[in-house]
């Protein structure tokens, strides 16, 4: 189970990289990393991932608008999004979940587990 | 010898009679013609007796021989007048009748002026009675009595003796002729004036004495006395009674005093004109008295009601100054105040507006007043308040915000409040309506929220960042480190766990306090939560070795259900935290106890939810303030435990949001309950829910 991609889209170079070396360490993924959302849609088109972690709060195109745009293009509608945000409240999380993602992880969150939490809410085994 | 010693004959003694007699005779015949007349007929007619006789007797008046005594007027040629009484003896002799005249003009003129005088005297008395009856003063009443009765009896002395209740009395007024010596203001001694005297005045009885010397009178030795004292002669005494019945509901004359007159020149024959007249007097006296004392006693009861009156009158004026200056003030503060401030009556009509409603809204106060709320306030707004209105028209106080555009053409915060005014009975008159601008208030809270926000995702990505690089490393897969150097990672990690605690738990206090977070209820098990929290503490307690132990209950409760675990988790952590190795954490939840129940919320049955351990206790001074921030028992408590010093807070303010309550009970050394209650969900509830 060491064969998915995960595509990272968040503006802080430090969580790109802690989640990177963390999914690695834990499960052996490959965590791409996009800086903003325009890169992230970019790549997600092309690389096309087994899950995107998209970070809610970013300079110039923000969480919320990346996803309208990722769930209106055909070709990454259908990769499993989950959002990363700093939003602890449950009416926070519950709205979010409402705009299509599969689920939530606040921050701050532990990029060793991060994975396997990960695999529990899509189902995959590790 | 012989002519003194011859006894004269029988016609000489006629002859005599005839000539000397005062009583004027005449002989008249059957044509009542003049056959002879005496001297005094001569001077009863003024003629000479050769013009009397032979003429007819009918030529100088009416005359009939049918009545034996009769009076006539007999006019004189001068006009002058004579009244002559005639008696007449018919048939003296056959044919000559015998007819005796008197001149009784004179008498008839003393009669008259007996009778004058008379008519005086009760002209006087109707007069005295008139000025006694006029006066209602008592001074005036007694010198009028005293002054007219010895004007009109010309007595020498007069006076009025008032009898005191001890028995004794004195003369209070006097009129007294210049050479007789005034008596008053003497007190009578008593044997002058012994009881059985006054039981006998008390009943009415009038002494009249024409000589005190005489003893006929009957006067004791020492009244004589006292009488040649003051040189009475004659002396008349009439009781001057009060009739007392409309006040004391008595049948009996009380005995005033007495109206007494003294003649001192001579002794004196009083008539029974002069009795009735003093005794009359008195009367009016009495009257007089009794009317002069109630109007006395009316006067002292006006008196006494004008004093309390006006004491009133003046209470009253001080109140209104005072209410008027207290009203004045409170318009001053009303006008200065920058809230709207108004008054509506039960038809919602504007009682009372202070000066703001000119500069927020453009309305100014008289132009508003009695004017209706929809009116003022048009259609559309008016539709929106009018929940309110009738909230506080059923006498609830009524707490909402709005935001409207004023008379300077922001929109601005408001918040409104509306208090019932409720009087007596319940009877609900209107309610005060009080507006506030919040705009500044809601600006800060805006920018609060913002910085929070801004705050809590500029804390989290770093803390996330540190976190994940410690975890990463602590992993060893980067590189072994030494001990000590995995003791200092092992250190940073858990400062960084209690920083995200701390982080979170400042941030979720806030937002609850700021009333942000809605509580989002619904029905929950009371085991359910409870089972919940216990899961999620499971491994601390493990590693503590603490026991958890939920005892179940068929109840439900009507609550956010992960704010409530929320709270659950937090009391448990801290029971873990406490207990010593080997012991046990109790949960249990149970319908409160009626007598725990307020009367606010008579209606609403409340689950308690109870989580005991076994710890250390808590000291009771202690059990109120560990529910405030920062305050725990022990300050080392948050170091040695990784508390954040938040977490009851936060259980306070979840619970306070259920409309519950929450307290500790402990007992040092043996352990300590946290408790705290959540409505009982009805079952109407649960069925909308379900």
């Amino acid at each position: 189970m060491n064969d998915k991609r995960i595509l990272l889209i968040d503006d802080e170079e430090t969580i790109q990289e802690v989640v990177q070396v963390g999914i690695e360490i834990e499960a052996g993924w490959q965590v791409e990393i996009a800086s903003s959302g325009l890169q992230g849609i970019d790549l997600a088109q092309t690389q096309q991932p087994d899950a995107i972690l998209l970070d809610v709060m970013m300079p110039d195109m923000d969480g919320i608008s990346t996803l309208s745009r990722l769930k209106a293009n055909h070709q990454t509608k259908a990769i499993p999004v989950i959002f990363l945000t700093a939003k602890t409240q449950a009416t926070d999380k519950d709205q979010l979940k409402s705009l299509g993602v599969v689920d939530v992880i606040t921050k701050p969150f532990n990029s060793m587990t991060l994975a396997s939490q990960i695999a529990k809410i899509l189902g995959w085994k590790m | 010898m012989e002519g003194l010693t011859q006894f004269p004959s029988q016609q000489f003694f006629f002859q005599a009679v005839f000539e000397r007699s005062l009583e004027a005779i005449a002989i008249i015949d059957e044509n009542y013609r003049l056959v002879e007349v005496n001297p005094a007929a001569c001077a009863l007619f003024g003629k000479k007796r050769k013009e009397l006789v032979s003429n007819k007797i009918v030529d100088w008046f009416d005359f009939s021989v049918d009545a034996e005594i009769t009076q006539i007027q007999w006019q004189k040629v001068d006009g002058s007048s004579k009244t002559i009484e005639y008696s007449i003896v018919k048939d003296l002799l056959p044919h000559y009748h015998l007819l005796v005249l008197r001149d009784i003009s004179k008498l008839q003129q003393a009669a008259a002026k007996k009778l004058e005088r008379e008519h005086q005297r009760v002209k006087l008395f109707a007069e005295v009675t008139l000025k006694i009856r006029q006066s209602l003063q008592l001074e005036e009443i007694l010198r009028t009595a005293v002054t007219e009765v010895q004007r009109i009896l010309e007595a020498d002395r007069v006076l009025i003796y008032q009898v005191f209740a001890n028995g004794t009395g004195m003369p209070i007024k006097e009129a007294v002729l210049p050479d007789y010596a005034p008596i008053m203001g003497v007190e009578f001694p008593e044997e002058v004036f012994p009881e059985d005297y006054r039981q006998l005045y008390a009943k009415g009885r009038v002494i009249a004495i024409t000589d005190v010397h005489d003893p006929a009178a009957g006067l004791a030795d020492c009244l004589i006395e006292f009488m040649d004292e003051w040189m009475v002669q004659a002396k008349l005494v009439v009781p001057i009674l009060q009739n007392l019945k409309s006040s004391l509901d008595s049948e009996d004359d009380y005995l005033w005093g007495l109206l007494i007159a003294h003649q001192c020149e001579s002794s004196r024959q009083w008539t029974k004109f002069e009795m009735e007249l003093m005794q009359q007097l008195a009367n009016q006296i009495g009257i007089a008295l009794s009317q002069a004392e109630l109007l006395e006693n009316l006067e002292g009861l006006v008196t006494e009601r004008t004093a309390k009156l006006r004491q009133e009158i003046s209470e009253r004026t001080k109140v209104e100054i005072a209410l008027r200056h207290s009203e004045e003030q409170l318009r001053l503060i009303a006008n200065g105040l920058p809230v709207l401030i108004a008054y509506v009556d039960r038809q919602q009509h504007y009682r009372f507006n202070n000066e703001a409603y000119q500069t927020w809204l453009g309305l100014s106060p008289p132009e508003i007043h009695n004017s209706h709320l929809l009116e003022v306030h048009g259609k559309a707004e008016y539709q929106q308040i009018q929940p309110y209105i009738e909230q506080a028209l059923r006498g609830e106080t009524v707490n909402y915000e709005q935001d409207i555009t004023l008379q300077d053409g922001c929109l601005h915060s408001l918040n409104v409040t509306y208090i019932p005014h409720i009087q007596e009975e319940q009877q609900i008159q209107g309610f005060f309506a009080l507006t506030s601008d919040i705009s500044d208030r809601k600006a800060i809270e805006r920018m609060k929220d913002e910085f929070i926000a801004v705050v809590s995702h500029e804390l989290r990505t770093p803390l996330t960042s540190i976190h994940s690089s410690l975890k990463i490393l602590a992993t060893g897969k980067l590189g072994n480190l030494s001990t000590k150097g995995q003791r200092m990672l092992q250190i940073a990690d858990e400062q960084t766990e209690r920083l995200v605690r701390l982080v979170n738990n400042v941030l979720d206090l806030q937002r609850i306090q700021s009333g942000k977070v809605k509580m989002n209820k619904k029905a929950c098990k009371a085991t359910d939560l409870m089972i919940e929290a216990v899961q999620t503490m499971q491994a601390m307690a493990q590693e503590q070795q603490v026991k958890l132990v939920v005892e179940p209950m068929r109840l439900s409760v009507w609550a956010d259900y992960d704010y409530i675990v929320q709270t659950l988790t937090n009391l448990i952590s801290n029971a873990i935290k406490f207990s010593p190795p080997n012991t046990t954490v109790w949960l249990s939840a149970n319908k409160e106890l009626p007598q725990r129940k307020r009367k606010k919320h008579r209606n609403i049955s409340k689950i308690i939810f109870a989580v005991k351990d076994h710890g250390q206790g808590i000291p009771g001074d202690r059990l109120e303030t560990i529910f405030e921030r920062f305050q725990q028992v022990d300050s080392s408590d948050s170091r040695k435990k990784g508390g954040t010093g938040l977490g009851l807070a936060i259980c306070r303010q979840i619970i306070e949001g259920h409309e519950g309550k929450i307290w500790a009970e402990s007992c040092l050394g043996a352990g300590s309950t946290f408790y705290f209650t959540l409505p009982e969900l009805i079952k109407s509830e649960e069925n909308r829910d379900e």
